[in-house]
């Protein structure tokens, strides 16, 4: 596991991937602050939240790679020869894929730093906010890695996490539109039922929604289930990763 | 020591290993011949856990491949058609990184590197970028990282594809040398390869055996029938005739001719194994038709697959 955690990570360094990576975040979460700071009111915890929003961006980028390469270049032939099972290669990987998310937040760190020095007021909300954002890095990232396992080409695998990630974002939305969808198509046969239905899938749809789930943090409730969500969400995909990776040696199509 | 079980892989609906055994002993080298396509990278990838076979063991110094892996991959070192490198690497954290996927410990890691580099002769290049390399370097890289480990089998498949002649030299050099301390396994599909290197010969065609034989057995069937190729300039009926009554020739067949410069490629099969150059010379010399080439043919993967498959014996191991 740390031999794959420290090739991996080290080699985002080798390519322009890392930097990329932690140059946007850096100018995001710059401009994001910056905004902020012009208007003398400087709040963590909404910069945290606007950082959320852009996962759907820097997750494919740093997880496009991780395992696709590997199958084009040939290199997985190490996964399943040597005595290495592949459990721990894919903790490696994602936590390699983690910990540039850490580096990268040394830029909050930062304005975390500035805030406090200038009398500014970084509170509960703020640490709330950015624990729930490691925890969905942790999510995406899995989900990034599994778009990674299907397929050997890097474009591919980064637009299906990018598809992927940008549908838990607009969940609520799509939880609306579908829920009214059904209700005005069966609200002929019956208006009742029709109406009952209707808001059940989309409360059911928004209940999935990684975004409302954890908003109240910014408030200072700290709610153990929301996190629960987030890493149970986050092990299904590493599941569905090793499947993906194990069908491969028995595959017989 | 290998033992492998009446091996099966499926693709769909098309068996691309259809019922393999053989064994690896200590300390052999054993060749693993058949055209492309024959199913000898699927082979090779089942034995090392790469794939999972349908049905049919591999055993691995006793150790099952599926029931073991951990043990069973101790034992090998895989070098395959496409060596597993990183190109962002160089060499030597490559090497460090294998040692640390192998769980080869901090104490021995040093002595193991110094001695494997030295053996592989990749000192020179040790802290080059590996995608930098030329494909003979990257080859030896590849069977570096076999060896890490001391694993007691090498897997090594086609490990000269691709190299220039002198790369090709050097590579079946270093596998000499490696079969002192290793049961190797290679596969090939050039046969005079594998005769250089290996003591036995799996062939294989289809998925299936076609022979287990010693390189001296194999020989000596092959040797059955000598066949030259003879380029010349002369009249191509008028010497086909002329050809068929000289004493020991069974055939002549012409391959191409070229009527601008009339010059003409026959190849000409002999009754068995009698020298019949000469006679061909002296009947060229008498005719005056001027030979422009004249040389022995080997023969070929399809010649051996029909020789084997033709009578004479067929399996056995």
């Amino acid at each position: 596991m740390t031999a794959i955690f420290k090739r991996e990570f080290l080699s985002y360094f080798r390519s322009p991937v890392g930097y990329v990576a932690i140059a946007l975040f850096s100018f995001l979460s710059g401009f994001v602050f910056y905004t902020q700071f012009a208007t003398g009111v400087v709040d963590i915890a909404g910069e945290v939240i606007s950082l959320r929003s852009f996962f759907f961006v820097i997750v494919p980028i740093i997880t496009m790679g991780l395992l696709s390469e590997d199958k084009k270049r040939g290199t997985d032939v190490l996964y399943y020869t040597t005595p290495i099972n592949l459990f721990n290669v894919i903790i490696g990987k994602v936590l390699a894929a983690f910990c540039l998310y850490v580096i990268m937040f040394i830029n909050v760190i930062i304005h975390i730093i500035v805030t406090v020095n200038c009398g500014g007021v970084v509170g509960v909300g703020a640490i709330g906010t950015i624990i729930v954002f490691f925890f969905m890095a942790f999510m995406f990232i899995s989900i990034g890695l599994f778009a990674s396992a299907i397929t050997d080409n890097q474009i591919i695998s980064a637009i299906v996490s990018f598809v992927l990630i940008l549908i838990t974002q607009i969940l609520g939305t799509i939880g609306d539109y579908l829920g009214s969808a059904f209700t005005s198509m069966f609200s002929g046969i019956n208006t009742k039922i029709a109406g009952t239905v209707g808001s059940a899938i989309s409360s059911a749809i928004n209940w999935l929604d990684p975004f409302v789930k954890t908003q109240d943090f910014r408030l200072g409730i700290f709610s153990v289930s929301s996190l629960v969500f987030l890493v149970s969400v986050g092990i299904l995909f590493l599941y569905l990763t090793f499947r993906v990776l194990d069908k491969k040696r028995w595959s017989q199509a | 020591m290998i033992e492998i079980n009446n091996l099966v892989k499926r693709y769909g609906d098309k068996n691309a290993v259809k019922g393999i055994s053989f064994t690896v002993n200590d300390g052999e080298v054993l060749g693993f011949l058949g055209p492309n396509g024959a199913g000898k990278t699927t082979t090779m990838n089942i034995i090392t856990g790469y794939l999972s076979s349908t049905s049919g063991t591999v055993k691995v110094n006793g150790h099952d491949i599926l029931e073991e892996p951990e043990l069973a991959k101790k034992e090998i070192g895989y070098l395959p058609e496409n060596p597993p490198l990183y190109n962002d690497m160089t060499v030597k954290e490559y090497l460090s990184f294998i040692c640390d996927l192998k769980g080869v410990e901090k104490e021995r890691r040093k002595n193991m590197l110094d001695n494997i580099v030295a053996m592989v002769k990749i000192s020179d290049v040790y802290n080059r970028l590996i995608g930098n390399l030329s494909k003979g370097y990257k080859q030896r890289v590849g069977i570096a990282q076999a060896l890490i480990g001391n694993p007691s089998i090498l897997i090594l498949d086609e490990p000269t594809v691709g190299l220039d002649p002198n790369q090709i030299i050097e590579i079946r050099r270093l596998i000499k040398t490696l079969s002192k301390n290793h049961s190797i396994v290679i596969s090939s599909h050039i046969l005079s390869e594998i005769q250089e290197i290996a003591d036995r010969v799996v062939i294989i065609n289809h998925g299936k055996i076609a022979a287990v034989d010693t390189i001296s057995d194999l020989s000596k069937r092959l040797s059955g029938q000598s066949k030259i190729l003879l380029t010349f300039r002369g009249p191509i009926k008028d010497a086909v005739t002329k050809l068929r009554t000289v004493k020991g020739i069974a055939a002549a067949v012409s391959r191409v001719a070229d009527s601008r410069y009339s010059q003409v490629e026959l190849t000409i099969a002999a009754n068995d194994t009698t020298e019949t150059r000469i006679a061909v010379f002296e009947l060229m010399a008498r005719e005056g038709w001027p030979i422009l080439e004249m040389r022995s043919l080997d023969p070929s993967l399809e010649e051996v697959f029909l020789s084997i498959t033709s009578g004479k014996g067929g399996v056995k191991s």
